[in-house]
């Protein structure tokens, strides 16, 4: 039954949103920085007494034991309020929403590059076994996973914006501005999706079904496309779900290589500006749509592939 | 251990990723330790005008400042390598211990314990990472405990699952009828049996802390100027990337080379180590 199996795996989202709050809560916790401090950063020295200080630290509820500042971050939180950032003095969650587009386009562009170009790339390795495809194509994956993302980013500038002139090197006007960083985010997961697909074709290639759609004198386009694909791409799929993930920490790098003002720029610049409410509510906004997303596939995934919903899998 | 020498003997030596991946890493650790003679200059002395493009006197070229990019390549290999060993070894030690105790006395400390590492897996990639930075300020060193910490869930799953294999066989019922204690157990007889799947992933995330690292502190987070570190040293020469390539592209062409010689040794050594898992 899909519908009890969408039921349980959310039932077992609630304890995990929970974890992850308290872990986002307890470690900014530690912070160092003084929030009213840096509130205050911009005034003159001694222009604000002591007494205002601790006013404004009550008034944010700085006094109040951790419990009940926990229990009032999760509560608004739920509500969709993630408090006010300290710097920029605006709702956390207007700042997410404003930035959100921006890093949503990244990530798709991101994704596109990543299964487009894996599965491609993935599919001709494996039915060209030993090919110079295939080599060619694991060598790529293998540097796709070990090149580090800002230095494929500003590799991809030098050659294709400075050099060459084709694509803006920073910015976010049009379609132009986001094929580079579409591209420097995407070619890590596309080296993992490639070999995934590569090993996971190669499989079902040999499989007794194979040899009995051939025995049945079926076209060879369409025993590829309706036995082969079809049972091979299944595990790829969870490894998209999981790539959703990388996408979002990528951003992180991403958004900063090329000056595009996302959710990740923001973050990074929350955490230089000390700015604890804006981390927090981004880091739990990302984690959190990272969850869902991760749901949506296994739940997918299920309806595609029976034998996991009705068996309890093994996570 | 002695479970690992025969199977290690099998094919891994002769194998290209094999000697290119150590090779590679030994060359490097080479670069770091003896990186006061091989630099041919002070890391951070002017020694030429700025932005000197690479010649036969500056291979790698300068920097804004003047300084010898090659120098200051070579003096990044120490702290990128102490970065690799000080995660991992964070990585390990609170995950070893972890995942051990979970799978060795099972039931609701097991619970407990998978939970929080459940909890702690669903923040995707660097961002846990990020949290702990946030908490703890930008800083090389919180880089390493940050990027160790993050990595513990994998090292607590992998041995839970190893002791879950292997808890229920007759030698450790042997070991507890000649009355050896708990920790004696998990330590002599259960831990040995770990060391393979360890060594794999200890070697993968060597790699994988050096390019999260370098990655953090490209965005500010981690080394701060005049740090000669390599994500530093890329991000510097962000902002002059069209005028001067080389200040940006060497630093992160070592990363690459470290990176990718920890993945190559990695992916050998799971090959050679777990026959089944001969494709991918």
């Amino acid at each position: 039954m899909l519908l009890r199996y969408i039921a349980r795996r959310l039932a077992q989202l609630a304890p995990v949103l929970f974890l992850i709050s308290i872990i986002v809560f307890s470690i900014l916790h530690a912070l160092p920085g003084d929030p009213v401090q840096l509130m205050l950063a911009g005034a003159e020295s001694g222009s604000v007494t002591p007494e205002r200080q601790a006013e404004l630290r009550q008034m944010m509820g700085l006094d109040d034991p951790l419990y009940v500042q926990y229990f009032r971050f999760i509560g608004g939180a739920v509500t969709g309020d993630l408090g006010t950032s300290v710097r920029l003095r605006q709702p956390v969650s207007t700042l997410i929403l404003d930035r959100l587009g921006s890093t949503l386009l990244l990530s798709l562009g991101g994704i596109l590059v990543a299964v487009l170009l894996g599965l491609a790339t993935g599919i001709v390795a494996a039915l060209r076994q030993g090919s110079w495809v295939d080599t060619a194509s694991m060598v790529l994956a293998n540097i796709g996973v070990s090149v580090p993302l800002f230095w494929l980013g500003l590799v991809l500038i030098l050659v294709f914006s400075f050099e060459l002139g084709w694509f803006p090197p920073a910015g976010q006007q049009g379609l132009r501005s986001l094929v580079l960083p579409s591209l420097t985010l995407g070619l890590v997961s596309a080296g993992v999706i490639s070999r995934l697909t590569r090993s996971s074709l190669a499989q079902v290639l040999v499989e007794d079904y194979m040899r009995t759609a051939r025995a049945k004198g079926l076209p060879e386009h369409l025993i590829y496309i309706r036995h082969a694909l079809r049972n091979a791409l299944v595990p790829v799929l969870t490894i998209v779900g999981l790539q959703f993930g990388a996408m979002l920490s990528g951003a992180v790098v991403t958004e900063t290589v090329f000056s595009r003002p996302g959710l990740g720029r923001l973050v990074v610049q929350a955490i230089l500006w000390q700015d604890y409410p804006l981390v927090q509510g981004i880091v739990l906004f990302m984690a959190t749509s990272y969850v869902f997303v991760n749901l949506v596939v296994d739940v997918s995934y299920a309806w595609l592939d029976p034998r996991i919903r009705d068996g309890e899998r093994a996570a | 251990m002695s479970t690992l020498a025969p199977r290690l003997e099998r094919s891994v030596f002769v194998t290209p990723s094999f000697v290119i991946g150590l090779g590679v890493l030994a060359a490097w650790a080479l670069v770091a330790l003896a990186a006061s003679y091989a630099a041919p200059y002070d890391p951070f002395a002017t020694v030429s005008g700025a932005r000197a493009a690479p010649s036969l006197d500056f291979p790698f070229g300068t920097d804004r400042l003047g300084r010898d990019v090659l120098s200051r390549v070579i003096f990044g290999a120490r702290i990128s390598l102490l970065l690799g060993f000080i995660s991992v070894g964070i990585g390990v030690s609170v995950g070893a211990t972890l995942g051990i105790v979970s799978g060795y006395y099972r039931g609701s400390i097991d619970t407990l314990i998978m939970r929080a590492i459940d909890a702690m897996l669903a923040f995707p990639g660097m961002l846990l990472a990020l949290v702990i930075i946030a908490a703890l300020g930008p800083s090389i060193t919180h880089v390493m405990i940050a990027v160790g910490i993050a990595t513990v869930p994998r090292y607590a799953r992998l041995i839970r699952a190893t002791v879950l294999s292997i808890r229920e066989q007759a030698f450790v019922d042997a070991a507890r009828l000649s009355g050896a204690s708990d920790a004696k157990i998990m330590l002599r007889h259960i831990l040995p049996n770990a060391v393979a799947p360890l060594l794999v992933l200890s070697t993968l995330q060597f790699g994988n802390a050096i390019s999260v690292g370098a990655g953090l502190s490209f965005l500010g987070l981690g080394a701060q100027p005049p740090t000669a570190e390599w994500g530093l040293m890329a991000a510097v020469g962000r902002d002059v990337l069209g005028r001067a390539w080389w200040i940006s592209t060497f630093p992160g062409l070592a990363i690459f080379t470290a990176v990718m010689a920890c993945n190559l040794l990695g992916d050998s050594l799971s090959k050679s180590l777990d026959p089944r898992q001969s494709d991918r």
